[in-house]
């Protein structure tokens, strides 16, 4: 995906990358020594404004919806009756600041309610199926980190040489390649040509280690894809920016081996970009996972979430989203406090 | 002069940019004839089904082979191609008027009013978006429309962040004090000079956007949202094809070229667009000095 | 001729290490093996064009040898080639580079790391971009000191002092805290020399090391670098566009321009009779906007 959030963002949450607002009207240094000097409270409070806008909207988003739990629930033979009822016992007939707040409230203390089709509490829906994301997102962003990183090192060690014309070729397909485009392509070689990996279903870990960490590499590298081409060719671009800085000269000058040189002095400092690309794809990677749950049909809380909104079941849509936006964020915060930590290092010497 | 001039004359620009864009230009037409006369090239009725010949590879009847019901598969990628580039040609409408304008009106807007917006696109833009795509579409009536109202919702604050941007590299505001100082005349010159400094950067987001609404109509169709079957859409062929992978392997190739090549072609594009209209940092603030420079003379004179 | 000069070198007052000779030029220095040459050296880009053509360049231990000429004469790329640092799209194509006898002209990488900082050593314009931002220069002084010089890890931080202190900087654990950002040009030059040093080459070349410094600053540095020829008998390469500072510090000097060198010698004798007319143009130069003209008008 070109333009998407990914290459416009660049503000407060989302890691600074991209062009923003403040580097065009000011100039790129003081913009990133703007940046560098936001604390770690900053970006806290930040990411806090923003869940608590997201949760609203979400909460508004089902509210807006046309579905009442009579319709889940019992379907075509819901009496208005019912429909008034059920909706007394969920609690609709009250107003909506008031739902929201309610809902908020208990999101805090861990209660989502109840979903409108099983009774379910939602945080228990969620609690089963969160391990699933959160394997495949972990799994995804590991192989996207090794096969990015090591490939985006290589080429940028040896850059001009075949292998950087290689790597960069084959990143430039793999931007191409959507999500589930990947996968399939995936299963069609492990299935038929190599059976190794299983093709499909979740193991957890707590009943086979080995199955489980077998049954998520096709899906992991399936959805590690788009990030690992991503920072295979950032991760280049800063090791030959870096390689051609004057202390890279300096280092060599006085005898370090270019061993050191290249891991210990140019590396560390091409490494900042390369955080912040990762981290604009940790939304990806936890809305995107939903392609590839469904293509391997993981239980996951993709799965959950399509669901629910195809059968109209507001409480648990809401509640998935509430929890990926505070899974995002979370990252984002994380990603944007390790950058604003190497920058201040950075920038301080600038 | 600042801006590209008329509509032809970037076209041209374009065409001469190098062979890969001929080639993406050349597709891309092929593509939009193919969205626009699909459906009457098709040699078979999209939705007959002939459970008889069903899970067929390539034959002399049916080119690219039929599906799980016996539909011939090419006629299903020839009808499904005005629905799936429409909604993402729709969809990325729906994002640039909706993230825009705002963004460009958000410059000149009072402290209280961008700072809210600023606040609601970093909101926006934090949540996951197929995810919220789904939850949208699914949750408003498994619709078309709904899909498309989504995908362009959440497309909207990337416009705004881009034309935001854009309108705030030539609007400094020494600059634009004095315009406004100079009387009424001078106000009207910037806002030509920031529509025309803006619309550049948002003609090359708006080809890209239309790649990424593509890729995000296929999954939504994919994850049987937003278009309900029998309809064909090339998400909703890679669906159904996966699930009889088994029987016929080859199957996934036909939409998943489609769906590939052509946002293929479209990023080749907005790449080209941006190296042809020459929109990057450096060149809006070279452009936004320029702009400057030229109102300075028009206040003088 | 080579008999006398074997005799020389094997007499241990004149060898290359140690050699705590007077600092002004002496002739039987002349005889001394050179510590670093290049020998009709030669590089061109890639594709074929020549950028230095045939230069011939010595230094001996102790001596102060002068380079000066305009950017793009070749001065850097011979300094570059002497420590094996061509930049990317240039290669020798002729000659040899003769550290210490020892031809490296077409040697791998791991020739060349016992050499440099062991052998020779460099500074250069604008230390600050010379030293790793993002890493406080008392870590990398003593990475150079553990790895180059082979200093136990132990006595590293001790080492580090002292070096730094022999240096003439105050203060010495404060600036070893710091990082680039946080110290002064000639702080970092005088740390950058220091890393140079630090495993006691034979030969520094300083290119263009005090130009982008304070005139104070730079008559300080100037002192420092006449003290350690005195200390260690360290050989210096200056490489300058400043030919006041040239006719102070060094016993000879060379005249780049285009390339190759048009004339060379003791600097007395090229400064005040210089032979070559591009020499004559640079001293007129020279003269036309020297602070002297100014105080004699």
């Amino acid at each position: 995906m070109t333009l998407t959030q990914a290459e416009a963002a660049g503000g407060p949450i989302t890691a600074g990358g991209p062009v923003t607002d403040a580097d065009l009207v000011r100039g790129r240094g003081a913009a990133a020594a703007r940046r560098a000097g936001r604390s770690a409270v900053t970006i806290v409070a930040q990411a806090l404004v923003v869940i608590v806008i997201a949760s609203f909207l979400t909460f508004a988003l089902g509210a807006a919806s046309g579905s009442n739990p009579a319709a889940v629930a019992l379907g075509d033979q819901a009496t208005p009756e019912d429909v008034a009822r059920l909706n007394h016992e969920f609690g609709l007939d009250q107003p909506f600041l008031v739902r929201y707040v309610e809902w908020l409230g208990g999101a805090l203390t861990g209660d989502l309610g109840r979903s409108w089709f099983s009774g379910i509490p939602v945080t228990q829906s969620i609690a089963a199926a969160f391990p699933v994301s959160l394997s495949l997102a972990l799994g995804a962003t590991l192989v996207a980190i090794l096969l990015g990183g090591s490939t985006g090192i290589l080429a940028g060690i040896r850059r001009g040489t075949w292998i950087d014309r290689a790597v960069t070729a084959v990143n430039a397909v793999l931007a191409t390649i959507p999500a589930f485009v990947a996968g399939i392509a995936l299963i069609l070689l492990f299935a038929f040509v190599i059976p190794i990996f299983p093709v499909g279903g979740y193991v957890p870990p707590t009943v086979s280690v080995t199955a489980w960490l077998l049954c998520l590499v096709l899906p992991s590298v399936s959805l590690s894809l788009d990030a690992a081409s991503d920072l295979s060719r950032q991760l280049r671009t800063s090791l030959v920016g870096a390689l051609s800085q004057n202390y890279v000269v300096g280092a060599t000058v006085h005898g370090l081996p270019r061993g050191r040189v290249v891991w210990g002095h140019a590396l560390p400092n091409a490494l900042g970009p390369a955080v912040a690309t990762l981290g604009l794809h940790v939304p990806r990677l936890v809305g995107g996972a939903v392609i590839t749950e469904t293509v391997f049909g993981m239980p996951g809380l993709g799965q959950l979430a399509r669901q629910s909104a195809i059968s109209g079941d507001v409480p648990v849509v809401q509640g998935v989203l509430l929890v990926s936006v505070v899974m995002v964020v979370a990252c984002a915060v994380l990603v944007n406090l390790v950058l604003s930590r190497v920058s201040s290092t950075e920038r301080s010497a600038a | 002069m600042s801006g590209p001039g008329s509509r032809a004359n970037v076209v041209v620009r374009l065409w001469n940019a190098g062979a890969a864009v001929r080639v993406a230009l050349v597709g891309l037409g092929l593509i939009v004839l193919v969205g626009i006369f699909g459906p009457a090239l098709a040699p078979y009725d999209p939705l007959a089904q002939d459970t008889a010949i069903a899970l067929q590879g390539p034959t002399l009847a049916h080119w690219l082979g039929t599906d799980y019901v016996g539909r011939d598969v090419l006629s299903r990628l020839l009808a499904g191609a005005p629905v799936s580039l429409l909604a993402a040609l729709l969809a990325m409408t729906i994002g640039l008027v909706l993230g825009a304008i705002p963004g460009v009106l958000s410059v000149f807007a009072p402290r209280i009013v961008e700072w809210t917006s600023l606040r609601l696109v970093d909101a926006l833009l934090a949540l996951p978006f197929i995810l919220f795509a789904i939850a949208f579409a699914g949750l408003l009536g498994n619709g078309l429309w709904q899909a498309m109202a989504a995908i362009g919702i959440l497309l909207a604050p990337g416009f705004f962040r881009v034309s935001r941007a854009a309108a705030l590299s030539v609007t400094s505001a020494q600059y634009v004090e004095a315009a406004t100082l100079l009387g009424a005349s001078a106000a009207w010159q910037v806002r030509r000079h920031v529509w025309r400094s803006v619309a550049p950067t948002i003609t090359v987001a708006a080809i890209g956007a239309i790649g990424g609404a593509l890729l995000v109509v296929s999954s939504l169709t994919f994850l049987g949202i937003g278009v309900q079957p029998p309809a064909p859409t090339w998400g909703g062929m890679l669906a159904s094809d996966l699930e009889f992978l088994s029987q016929r392997p080859l199957g996934p190739v036909a939409p998943a070229l489609a769906i590939i090549l052509t946002v293929g072609a479209l990023n080749l594009l907005a790449d080209a667009a941006r190296d042809a209209l020459g929109v990057d940092a450096a060149t809006v603030r070279t452009r936004a000095v320029r702009a400057r420079k030229e109102t300075a003379h028009a206040t003088s004179a | 001729m080579p008999r006398l000069r074997d005799r020389v070198a094997a007499s241990p007052s004149l060898t290359t290490s140690g050699a705590k000779g007077v600092p002004s030029f002496d002739e039987a220095s002349l005889v001394a093996p050179a510590v670093a040459a290049v020998r009709g050296l030669r590089v061109s880009t890639l594709d074929g064009t020549e950028l230095v053509h045939g230069v011939d360049l010595a230094v001996r231990p102790g001596e102060a040898l002068g380079v000066v000429g305009e950017s793009g004469s070749g001065k850097t790329l011979t300094c570059r080639a002497l420590l094996g640092i061509l930049p990317a799209g240039t290669r020798i194509t002729g000659g040899a580079v003769l550290i210490e006898g020892q031809d490296l002209a077409h040697a791998d990488e791991r020739a060349w790391r016992d050499v440099r900082g062991r052998r020779l050593g460099a500074v250069f314009q604008d230390p600050a971009s010379y030293i790793n931002p993002a890493v406080r220069v008392g870590a990398q002084l003593e990475e150079v000191l553990r790895v180059t010089a082979g200093v136990p890890r132990r006595q590293t931080r001790e080492r580090a002092r002292e070096l730094l202190d022999s240096l003439g900087l105050r203060d010495v654990d404060l600036v070893l805290r710091r990082r680039v950002g946080e110290l002064s040009g000639g702080m970092l030059q005088r740390v950058l020399i220091a890393m140079a040093l630090a495993a006691d080459p034979a030969v520094l070349i300083a290119d263009e090391a005090t130009t982008a410094l304070d005139v104070t600053v730079q008559a300080e540095l100037l002192d420092l670098l006449r003290d350690l020829r005195r200390e260690r008998g360290l050989a210096l390469i200056l490489v300058s566009h400043d030919l006041a500072v040239v006719s102070q510090v060094c016993e000879r000097v060379l005249v780049f321009r285009d390339g190759a060198i048009v004339e060379g010698g003791a600097t007395a004798r090229v400064l005040r009779a210089p032979g070559h007319p591009y020499t004559r143009e640079l001293l007129a130069a020279h003269a036309e906007y020297g602070l002297e003209r100014y105080l004699r008008s």
